[in-house]
């Protein structure tokens, strides 16, 4: 199957913290482009002596009309990432896509649990815009790790969405909280575990994991071996 | 010298390729000395959307040799190969399956679709 390749010029660019940012890419008029929530594009990334693809997660949602948003941290000696943050408003980017199966399509009909370290947060804030698309009483609730307050990414938008829809709740969780710092503090796996498998027998939960090296594994294990079934656990480690 | 020949169910001809798996990595995406590696390393592309992270199945292949010569599959990469597209109990993903063995003869095959991708139209 040949792939479509989409030009998107950069429209926005946002900076959240000094090596994270976020680019808003907007596609040509009437380009039909779908995407489900969680799902992430291929950018061509030109080097010198060879193209490479990267894969970047939509962080807008699919249908809202604007331009496609991508959050990216600078990775020092990472090709995607110094590419994408030599970028400005203007250029032009090629991709392929959507890609991935990290996808939430429908508002649950059970209680659900999204949880993701910094910008990890990508995948999951479209996930909750479905989810939240319907009225609904289900319980669904976020846990937000990260180290600092400025990779709290969206903690605006979501305490928001917490004031307006009673079903849903927001948690941010800092490794290490400041003086005044009302939310959380520890490690996600730790609230995870202390709510969810230690908290109480039920198992009619579902969870969608997000996370950039192996504590979204093992956060995965941890539910799995607790009783919850495997494809109730649903996760994308980067 | 490991030897992993590559059937393209596109129809294009197939590859042979000859390496030493102790000279791995060959290039930078995949595990090195997966699959993944030895193709891009040598000149043989093979798609992989999500850079070789074991986050999409674009890079599912069938083996159709040496099976066992390759690393055991984790958790991760079953979990991602049960929602591919054409599913076989040979498959594995190009990215993930290690060709570990000096003296491996692996045959693959390149399915000719994925359907891991939504195909957008453009209505212009």
């Amino acid at each position: 199957m040949e792939r479509i390749t989409y030009t998107a010029t950069i429209e926005r660019i946002v900076e959240h913290d000094v090596d994270t940012r976020s680019l808003f890419l907007r596609l040509p008029a009437k380009t039909a482009f779908t995407f489900t929530p969680g799902q992430f594009i291929s950018v061509a990334i030109p080097l010198p002596n060879e193209n490479r693809v990267r894969p970047y997660t939509i962080a807008s949602s699919p249908g809202d009309d604007g331009p496609l948003e991508i959050v990216l941290d600078l990775v020092p000696g990472g090709a995607g990432s110094e590419y994408l943050f030599a970028r400005t408003v203007g250029d032009r980017l090629n991709f392929t896509g959507p890609f991935g199966l990290f996808t939430l399509e429908r508002p649950p009909d059970i209680e659900t649990i999204f949880a993701a370290e910094a910008t990890a947060i990508a995948p999951i804030r479209p996930m909750l815009h479905r989810a939240l698309a319907q009225p609904s009483t289900v319980p669904l609730k976020l846990f937000h790790a990260a180290r600092t307050r400025k990779e709290l990414l969206y903690a605006d938008e979501f305490q928001a969405t917490a004031r307006r829809y009673a079903n849903f709740s927001y948690e941010p969780i800092l490794a290490q909280p400041p003086a005044g710092w009302s939310g959380r503090s520890g490690t996600v796996m730790e609230h995870i575990r202390a709510l969810f498998v230690d908290g109480d027998a039920r198992r009619d939960r579902a969870f969608y994991l997000c996370g950039v090296g192996n504590g979204v594994i093992e956060l995965r294990d941890l539910l799995r071996k607790a009783g919850y079934p495997r494809r109730a656990v649903q996760y994308e480690r980067w | 010298m490991a030897r992993l020949r590559v059937i393209f169910e596109s129809g294009e001809p197939e590859r042979v390729i000859e390496f030493s798996p102790s000279q791995a990595p060959f290039q930078h995406d995949g595990r090195p000395g997966s699959i993944l590696d030895v193709l891009l390393g040598h000149g043989v592309p093979l798609e992989h959307a999500c850079g070789g992270n074991c986050a999409c199945t674009t890079c599912h292949v069938i083996v159709k040799q040496g099976f066992d010569k390759l690393s055991e599959a984790e958790e991760r990469e079953e979990d991602m190969l049960d929602r591919a597209p054409g599913l076989t109990p040979t498959s594995r993903l190009g990215c993930q399956a290690v060709i570990e063995d000096d003296d491996a003869e692996i045959v693959i095959v390149v399915p000719r679709y994925t359907i891991n991708q939504q195909v957008a139209d453009s209505r212009s």
